[in-house]
């Protein structure tokens, strides 16, 4: 048929505005199928491993075992099994905690080589060896013995390897796992004892039988130092947290970018159709019906969505494994089988084709729905003076500030899908810059601006000795709010003169450390303020306990800083009493005494090398954004030049030169570029709040809604390069209108 | 001087009024000179230069920038010119004072003529084109029209050369040159000029 013959040439007609709205589908569906992809083989592949492994539903640690598991077991309908652990210092720097290796719970999937089976044998976790160069058959000197690695493994309770459980991330250049025979243990001295439960399905709750089993454990007696579920287990729900965090931030991303694309392909169908209203009016006029035309505009819009989506799809699939291995890297799980959704990929061709077929057929419906005679006419609205255009007095501005502003407010259509363009495209780019922002400032204050000393040594218990010369002591303990068992945070009790410590409030004045301080981030989450007295309940005593807030620190981390000697008469310990020690130089205390030692520099080294692979999304979100500003920068310039072809001939006549007419018609849309930028910057800062309040309600980190007032600029200097490239672009089209279209205007 | 160029067919027309009277087009071959300046010869920059002083266009069918103010449309060309005459003023002397402030589409097809006439004549051009000026008018608002530019050849001593099919028009013109299949065919002086009101068709 002639028509499908025309459709090819529309497509060509504007090759590269459609290779552009082509390239925006690819990258919406290609996000969508990927992020859906990996979101659900994360999912399904952790709930695969705890499953098959037994991972535990409570983890504890005691200050001595149980001595009749059996009936506790019987007791609370679970199965509870005793392991040792303890953390050997393989260098100053370099923590391995060895576990005894489990049989009913928590058993470790062997990834490489093979299980434990003769004595002196060591499993460790893939990411801390490949840190650390650990081959399978290398051997490794850890608690005053000699073990031979004999493979890599996953362990269900430490998916994400973190050292403490409010630790921000793991970092496997300090700290691995390595899971050796339970008998080793007994030449291993000050091994702690800890208990994994799983609880068998009964009628009541998890939490109630949670509560039930410790209320047994302590009434044998029993201090429980750890207590953590794994529903606020951070190495267990990171999974599904961090399934969470990137369904949370893929879903507006595609949804924008397929609105987006809706949004263009209407601009451009509403374009082309009112340039060929004569020519429909003539199809009419021959005995075309309007469901054959309506077929004929849709081609294009339909054609796009779908190859579109389909060459996202296509282009998605395949990186879904890798992706998936790059992720388990991170999170240690075996990668038993990869999956990939029919669904996922429908639905990615479907949203382009049902968005962009809707936002076309209304387009075509309302120039289609007219009579053939007045379409024959040609435009109608050709010289229709905008509403806007008459409401602003612009008498008093100078001639090219006139021309230029009426030229936007000419078409409020077109106005708003400039300004909402812009404002998406630099709502984007700021999402890319804020990320890495937020990242930075959040690591930044927490291991460099508020704590300044070098080494942190943890005891294993309570010291009373006088801390040595130049070193500072700190206690700390683990408390919740009465209404959320699951907010736990860290309540550290410092030395009232502490130099290693120094908080701000959030005007940047410091706070003294002889008083109570709450981090911004923890009174924001419990609605607390300075002034305010607060109870918490201590996790290790499970009494509750009151505090009295003087000031709200600016820090992302979330805890309450306290005076030592205050913090110790009223937990009831000894006044001199203290669990670690701060310092500047490196101290000389035997590895068997410590829990665990930290070394700033390396940490903040460590924090670096990992956020290097957040530049690199930055980077592509970056470019996204450009080349969506691009195309609708370009897509309106050009629109203005076709609405103006016979103003901009009729100029050429009258002896404006070319400089003249490209900053009287390209520089038009400035104004409306900066004024969607600007926007931009409010609406980002909103929407990524509350995007970080949502994945903080799932995690203990609250990221800073903050950006770098430098990554503005270049926000800014990008999306003006990006105007300028797309005006250098219309330029040539610019120069290309004759002067003989006004000549012939109206003669035809 | 006022001089009427009549009976072409459209080919000759559109080329001859776009290529003299603008310098839009090149000349396959001849000269044309205005004003001592060989306009044929001009390079692409120096014809904008002789398009934005030396010359005014009024045009068949106005064309005016629709989204511009009967003001602004007038301001489009003093914008760009040298020494332009006060745009109030040149309102006033076509009539339209009182719509400065409206769009082209709020105007009837005479009204927007004048408008055209305002605006070529605001750069105060030595040589004003007319093409067609009332070949979309009725006889009575194209009366109106010629008187318009009769009174610019009067009051501002332009010169004014206006490309028509109309011969009534010729009474008006001080010279008229009939041309046809691209030549000259005829040459008329009149020493006597007919009011613009008192011509008829």
């Amino acid at each position: 048929m002639a028509l499908n013959k025309r459709v090819f040439r529309m497509l060509k007609g504007n090759l590269w505005r459609y290779l552009g709205v082509l390239f925006l589908i690819i990258i919406s569906s290609w996000t969508y199928v990927m992020v859906t992809g990996l979101t659900q083989n994360l999912e399904h592949l952790s709930t695969d491993f705890a499953e098959k492994h037994m991972q535990e539903d409570l983890y504890f640690a005691t200050d001595r075992a149980i001595l009749d598991l059996n009936k506790l077991e019987k007791e609370a309908n679970a199965i509870i099994e005793e392991y040792p652990s303890l953390d050997a210092s393989l260098s100053d720097s370099l923590t391995l905690r060895l576990l005894g290796k489990t049989e009913k719970i928590n058993i470790p999937a062997v990834l490489e080589g093979r299980n434990l089976s003769a004595p002196g044998e060591i499993l460790l976790d893939p990411a801390f060896a490949n840190a650390n160069g650990y081959s399978v058959g290398s051997q490794l000197e850890a608690a005053g013995k000699t073990f031979t690695v004999v493979g890599f493994a996953a362990l269900p309770q430490y998916i994400y390897p973190v050292q403490g459980i409010n630790d921000l991330m793991a970092l496997p250049s300090s700290f691995g796992l390595g899971v050796i025979n339970h008998e080793e243990f007994k030449e291993i001295k000050n091994a702690d004892i800890n208990y994994s439960v799983i609880f068998n399905g009964n009628s009541t709750s998890l939490n109630q039988q949670t509560v039930q089993l410790r209320e047994r454990v302590q009434a044998e007696g029993i201090t429980v130092s750890d207590w953590i579920p794994a529903t606020s287990n951070k190495r267990i729900a990171i999974v599904s947290t961090a399934v969470s965090s990137y369904e949370a931030m893929s879903a507006p991303l595609s949804t924008a970018m397929i609105l987006l694309c809706s949004l263009i392909i209407g601009v451009m169908t509403w374009r082309m159709i009112r340039r060929d209203t004569v020519v429909i009016g003539t199809f009419y006029a021959m005995g075309y019906r309007k469901r054959e035309l309506m077929r004929h505009y849709m081609a294009v819009p339909l054609m796009l969505a779908f190859v579109g989506g389909l060459i996202g799809s296509v282009l998605a699939v395949p990186c879904i494994a890798p992706t998936i291995r790059v992720v388990s890297l991170s999170y240690i799980m075996p990668i038993t089988d990869i999956t990939h959704s029919l669904w996922s990929v429908l639905v990615s061709i479907l949203m382009p084709v049902t968005a962009l077929g809707l936002s076309s057929y209304l387009v075509i419906r309302s120039v289609l729905k007219r009579p053939a005679a007045e379409l024959m006419k040609g435009g109608k609205d050709k010289s229709k003076v905008g509403l806007l255009e008459r409401v602003f007095k612009l008498e008093r501005f100078k001639f090219g500030t006139k021309f230029k502003l009426r030229e936007q407010l000419r078409s409020i259509s077109r106005l708003l899908f400039l300004l909402l363009g812009v404002t998406s495209a630099s709502a984007l780019m700021l999402f890319g810059f804020m990320l890495a922002s937020s990242y930075t400032e959040m690591f930044k204050n927490s291991t460099e601006s508020a704590y300044r000393f070098e080494y942190e040594y943890a005891f294993k218990n309570l010291q009373y000795t006088e801390a040595p010369e130049g070193a500072e002591v700190f206690n700390n303990g683990r408390f919740y709010p009465e209404s959320n068992e699951d907010m736990e945070f860290y309540i550290i009790a410092i030395e009232p003169g502490s130099k290693f410590l120094t908080l701000e409030d959030v005007s940047g004045n410091p706070l003294s450390n002889d008083r109570t301080n709450i981090t911004k981030v923890l009174a924001g989450r419990l609605g607390i303020k300075a002034g305010d007295t607060v109870s918490f309940i201590n996790k290790q005593d499970g009494k509750k306990y009151a505090f009295l807030i003087d000031a709200v620190a600016d820090s992302y981390v979330q805890g309450i800083h306290m005076p030592i000697t205050e913090f110790n008469k009223m937990l009831g310990y000894a006044e001199n009493s203290y669990i670690g020690l701060w310092s500047d130089t490196k101290l000389d205390i035997p590895a068997g005494e410590l829990a665990g030692a930290k070394t700033m520099s390396e940490i903040a080294a460590s924090v670096n090398e990992m956020l290097k692979p957040l530049i690199t999304v930055m980077a592509a979100i970056i470019l996204v954004a450009c080349v969506v500003a691009l195309i609708i920068l370009y897509l309106v310039t050009s629109l203005i030049i076709e609405e103006n072809r016979s103003t901009i001939s009729l100029f050429k006549i009258f002896g404006y030169k070319r400089r003249e007419i490209k900053s009287l018609v390209l520089n038009s849309s400035t104004y409306v570029v900066l004024v969607g930028f600007i926007i931009s910057i409010p609406i980002m800062l909103v929407s990524m709040g509350a995007l970080y309040g949502y994945i903080g309600s799932m995690v203990n980190i609250v990221l800073p809604t903050i950006i770098n007032p430098l990554y503005v600029f270049v926000c800014f200097v990008l999306i003006m390069l990006t105007y300028q490239l797309s005006k250098l672009l219309c330029a040539r089209t610019l120069n290309s209108v004759s002067m003989r279209e006004a000549l012939s205007a109206g003669t035809e | 001087m006022f001089l009427s160029v009549s009976n072409l067919t459209k080919s000759y027309h559109n080329g001859i009024t776009n290529q003299v009277l603008k310098g839009v087009d090149r000349a396959d071959s001849g000269m044309v000179e205005v004003d001592g300046v060989q306009v044929t010869g001009l390079s692409d920059d120096r014809l904008v230069e002789y398009r934005r002083h030396s010359v005014g266009f009024v045009f068949q069918f106005y064309n005016l920038v629709p989204n511009l103010t009967v003001a602004e449309n007038v301001e489009v060309v003093s914008n760009i010119s040298k020494k332009p005459l006060k745009i109030d003023e040149v309102l006033s002397s076509v009539g339209l004072s009182d719509k400065k402030n409206r769009f082209p589409r709020e105007l009837s097809g005479g009204e927007q003529q004048r408008v055209s006439i305002a605006r070529a004549i605001v750069k105060n051009p030595k040589l004003l084109l007319c093409d067609e000026p009332t070949g979309a008018l009725d006889f009575e608002t194209s009366q109106g029209v010629l008187s318009l530019v009769q009174q610019v050849n009067r009051d501002f001593g332009t010169t004014i050369l206006m490309i028509t099919h109309n011969s009534a028009i010729a009474g008006m013109a001080h010279a008229v040159f009939k041309i046809r299949s691209g030549q000259v065919v005829e040459v008329t002086h009149n020493s006597e000029l007919v009011p613009a009101e008192r011509i008829e068709w």
